[in-house]
């Protein structure tokens, strides 16, 4: 009790200190998922065993031809991926170990694991506004950031997947009762991340909702918490997330959209995006995507684990 | 380019929000300014305490870190201002400390004797200040004023960090939609562009107009 105590107070103190500290990193933009900044206490248990990267699978050199941008990583001997450090569950890099742990960064050392032999990743911090100039200049092979697919960003980029669903869902304080969902939101003041799907999903889910933006996840919920607006609308899962460590918040209804994250890949390359769809439906036939998936967002969602999205299944990917 | 042309009207509003919060934060950083270089000057050690803390605390301070704190750490104390208001204070506050020590060099190229001889024909610290003092030494710092007031217009891109809608904002907004970043910021980077030249010619005019004969 006492140690459950303790977490408690420095989990609080945190949230202040870290907001100043790491606001640097929210000025560069975050993830498609929203960001905050790395909270040790967050990183227990969401670590995917060594096992499953030892059984991941690996290509065969008849996949690999040569002067192919799989042969090119595969002699540079890692995988150059732009990602975040500071998405929960999904992108985080661990304050001790430097590890970058959760969904997203597993997904990047099972490719690096696939095309090289070994989970060999060079993860570089790339904005939101970034990714597709970034991609276009090939100065990264993968993005993996909950990097939502829209037909927009199709005519920039190729999309490999998706490999990922998620949804936007609505958080409020302990205390609200008036708000029970989306559809409640109609002439509320609605806190969003900057450069989040929320930003353009909000105005016809809930027209008449009132758009404040914070840069930083752990921003916003500083922010709903202090009652700067009257509800949060985040990805489910980091909601959920967010909900599990702050007693002060909880969500509400069920997500009210469908984002389906994709690979981002240069868009000229068909050969590398079809080379990256094959590796996926494989670790999603073994049971790899499944062991990864509850090894890091399972850890906050209830339910079991969902069923992999279908390759190719949405308009742009 | 039909990234920027098909959102005229957001790109339009956070503009006006960037010239607004300049504005505002223009004038108030100027009142603050003078109020600081006197103090800096001013016979009394307590108040020239006071300045210089003041100019060390602020300057010493990433903008970032004073607006995080401003927005997120009031209110934890009760005090909560609306966002707009909250990015001008914490703008005007700071650019205020740069200008106080912009002024104050201003205040140091007004010969010794001027303020002696005014002392000795009658005039208090305060009048002298008013009527010989910083007249003069205004006019001889409006170039670097023009500096900081540049940096000021780019420094309150840093509101959007803290939920104010400026033009860094409307871009990032664009952008997510239009996924075309080198439009969108090219775009908004000349409209930062055009203010900042305009800030840079009125400075010139009133330069020339109110320059000194010595």
């Amino acid at each position: 009790m006492s140690i459950r105590f303790t977490n408690v107070t420095r989990r609080r103190a945190l949230t202040i200190a870290a907001t100043a500290v790491t606001v640097a990193l929210a000025a560069a933009g975050c993830g498609d998922g929203g960001s905050a900044p790395a909270l040790p206490g967050q990183a227990d248990g969401q670590k995917v065993a060594q096992s499953v990267f030892d059984a991941a699978p690996v290509a065969s050199d008849a996949d690999i031809p040569a002067g192919s941008t799989m042969d090119m990583i595969r002699k540079r001997g890692y995988l150059n991926v732009g990602g975040s450090l500071d998405a929960p569950l999904l992108s985080q890099q661990n304050p001790v170990s430097g590890d970058i742990e959760g969904f997203d960064a597993d997904m990047a050392k099972l490719l690096a694991k696939y095309i090289i032999g070994k989970p060999e990743v060079k993860t570089v911090t790339i904005g939101t506004q970034t990714r597709e100039a970034m991609l276009q200049a090939k100065s990264v092979d993968a993005v993996f950031q909950t990097y939502t697919i829209t037909p927009q960003r199709a005519t920039q980029v190729a999309f490999a997947g998706p490999y990922l669903t998620s949804g936007l869902a609505v958080a409020v304080r302990k205390d609200e009762t008036g708000i029970k969902g989306v559809k409640d939101l109609a002439g509320k003041t609605v806190i969003v991340g900057a450069n989040t799907p929320a930003v353009t999903a909000l105005p016809s889910a809930a027209p008449g909702s009132k758009q404040v933006a914070f840069a930083t996840d752990p921003q916003a919920v500083q922010a709903l918490l202090q009652k700067r607006g009257d509800a949060y609308v985040q990805d489910f899962t980091l909601l959920a997330s967010n909900a599990k460590t702050n007693p002060g918040m909880k969500v509400v209804g069920d997500p009210f959209t469908t984002e389906a994250y994709g690979i981002g890949l240069t868009r000229e390359d068909t050969q590398f995006k079809e080379f990256v769809n094959n590796w996926l439906r494989k670790i999603q036939a073994d049971g790899t995507w499944s062991k990864v998936w509850q090894s890091t967002l399972g850890s906050v969602v209830e339910g079991g684990t969902p069923t992999p999205p279908a390759i190719g299944s949405v308009e742009g990917s | 380019m039909e990234a920027l042309t098909g959102h005229l009207d957001e790109l339009g509003h956070g503009l006006l929000t960037t010239v607004h919060l300049t504005v505002v934060t223009t004038i108030g950083a100027l009142l603050l300014g003078v109020v600081v270089a006197t103090l800096r000057v001013c016979p009394v050690p307590l108040l020239r305490g006071v300045g210089m803390v003041y100019v060390e605390v602020l300057q010493n301070l990433p903008l970032l870190a004073l607006l995080v704190l401003f927005v997120f750490a009031l209110p934890t104390i009760g005090i909560t201002f609306p966002l707009f208001t909250s990015a001008a204070i914490v703008i005007a506050a700071y650019e205020g400390a740069y200008l106080a020590e912009a002024i104050r060099a201003g205040i140091n190229t007004v010969g010794v004797g001027q303020a002696e001889a005014a002392r000795a024909i009658g005039l208090t610290f305060s009048q002298s200040l008013r009527y010989v003092i910083l007249p003069q030494g205004l006019r001889a710092v409006i170039q670097p004023m023009g500096n900081i007031y540049i940096a000021l217009l780019m420094n309150t891109s840093l509101a959007a960090a803290v939920g104010v809608v400026e033009l860094t904002q409307a871009a990032n907004n664009v952008n997510l939609v239009e996924a075309q970043p080198i439009a969108v910021f090219t775009g908004a980077g000349l409209a930062y562009m055009l203010l900042a030249l305009l800030i840079g010619r009125v400075t010139a005019t009133l330069e020339r107009r109110w320059a000194i004969v010595r």
